[in-house]
């Protein structure tokens, strides 16, 4: 199975089922929806996330600080992923963790756009994607979108970002690159997956990661009500929906509901639906697709020990412990009661 | 005719001595141990990568299969 140049199945899940045991729990999330920003970052400070804080508490504080921490733990955790892992592996790991480096090329070409601090942008960034970080610095580094578009023609993005590059010179808005980043992040999730026992379960969690995408934004569409054409923000992929069917359900919200009832995500969000049908909240039903989709890959871990699947449940569970503490700060930031953080988290 | 020409092989000389497929045998069982060894021993270097106090745990997970070539070494003395 495994020779030089091969996968090391073994040692990575060793490692990432010793990260994810460390992963705050119940427990600790009811301590942590009780206090003030800077007793999280202390909080903090005490588990995992130390050197951040430390290397970061000089120049933020507050949730500032706690945010950017976040992001740098994150990113640390998952270049770490793709440093132990070898071969068929690495690409698994890779094809999901690109979007990182989507995210930071969006973050970027924002940055420019608006004219913002070079120093602001690279705070935003995570650099936890493929990009090393003498990519991300030229990208950094770059005067004008133009000239990004161009560092990255060597990258999975250029040759989309090209073509969207003369959309954006005719219209000045940056939608056609941001679509043209997300769709090559998205097109090259499923491209070319050699599939075997193991990796059917994990092409399961990203086909389900694509139609949860699709289902909100055909939500997002409908209930916005607002006149852009559904089909462009179509992602390929999924199994749930097709372009022209995701296009005429994103026009009725009770059809796009019952759609998504009859699938094979039925049984998992019933809950979920229920509480759309009746109430006009949204961000319900958002998190329920969250909690849905990490129940899912939590079970995974333990169907293939030796495979890709424990390491998306790590990815996963690790991408949702960040979301829940950045709930709690800034819900403790603006003075939500706890009961309404505790709704906002992400927790099995 | 059949049965004569069978007996009459039967009484040649062994493909492989006793004592070259005891040694085969306890080679076999060597190669078997290591390849089991691989993966214990990437694990346990990842687990003890993560938390230092499992390296005795580690240790000895790792040498388990070693037995498989205690018991071949008895089988090869045995013969």
């Amino acid at each position: 199975m495994s020779s030089a140049g091969g996968s090391n199945p073994e040692y990575v899940t060793a490692r990432v089922r010793a990260r994810k045991s460390a992963l705050y729990g119940d427990e600790e999330y009811r301590k942590l929806v009780r206090m003030g920003p800077s007793e999280i970052a202390r909080f903090m400070e005490e588990s995992d996330y130390e050197v951040e804080i430390n290397a970061l508490g000089a120049r933020h504080s507050g949730v500032d600080l706690i945010e950017y921490a976040l992001n740098r733990n994150l990113a640390r955790q998952f270049d770490d992923l793709l440093e132990w892992a070898g071969g068929r592996l690495y690409d698994l790991i890779a094809r999901y963790l690109r979007k990182f480096d989507a995210w930071n090329v969006k973050t970027v070409i924002r940055g420019l756009y608006s004219d913002a601090d070079r120093e602001d942008v690279e705070d935003d960034l995570i650099r936890a994607g493929e990009f090393d970080d003498a990519v991300v610095d030229s990208l950094l580094s770059a005067p004008n979108i133009e000239e990004v578009v161009d560092r990255l023609s060597g990258t999975i993005f250029g040759a989309d970002l090209d073509a969207a590059y003369e959309d954006y010179e005719d219209t000045n808005v940056l939608v056609p690159l941001e679509n043209a980043v997300d769709r090559t992040y998205y097109g090259h999730l499923l491209d070319e997956l050699v599939v075997d026992e193991a990796t059917a379960q994990y092409r399961a969690f990203l086909e389900a990661e694509i139609d949860f995408r699709n289902a909100r934004n055909a939500l997002r569409l409908a209930q916005s009500g607002a006149d852009i054409d559904p089909a462009a923000y179509y992602i390929d992929g999924g199994t749930l929906f097709t372009a022209s069917g995701l296009a005429s359900l994103s026009q009725n919200r009770d059809e796009l509901v019952a759609a998504i009832r009859e699938s094979q995500y039925g049984d998992d969000l019933s809950a979920a639906l229920d509480e759309l049908e009746n109430a006009e909240s949204l961000i319900r039903f958002e998190r329920a697709l969250d909690v849905a989709l990490l129940e899912y890959t939590n079970g995974l871990g333990h169907v293939f020990p030796l495979s890709i699947t424990p390491i998306a449940s790590y990815i996963l569970a690790k991408e949702r412990e960040v979301d829940n503490i950045r709930a709690i700060a800034r819900g403790r930031e603006a003075g939500l009661a706890e009961d309404q953080i505790q709704q906002e988290l992400v927790i099995l | 005719m059949l049965e004569v020409f069978l007996q009459e092989t039967g009484t040649a000389a062994p493909a492989i001595e006793p004592n070259a497929a005891a040694a085969l045998a306890l080679g076999l069982a060597a190669l078997g141990a290591g390849y089991a060894e691989r993966g214990i021993g990437a694990a346990a270097m990842g687990a003890i990568a993560e938390d230092d106090s499992l390296f005795v745990n580690g240790l000895i997970m790792t040498v388990l299969p070693e037995t498989l070539v205690i018991l071949a070494v008895v089988g090869f003395f045995l013969i």
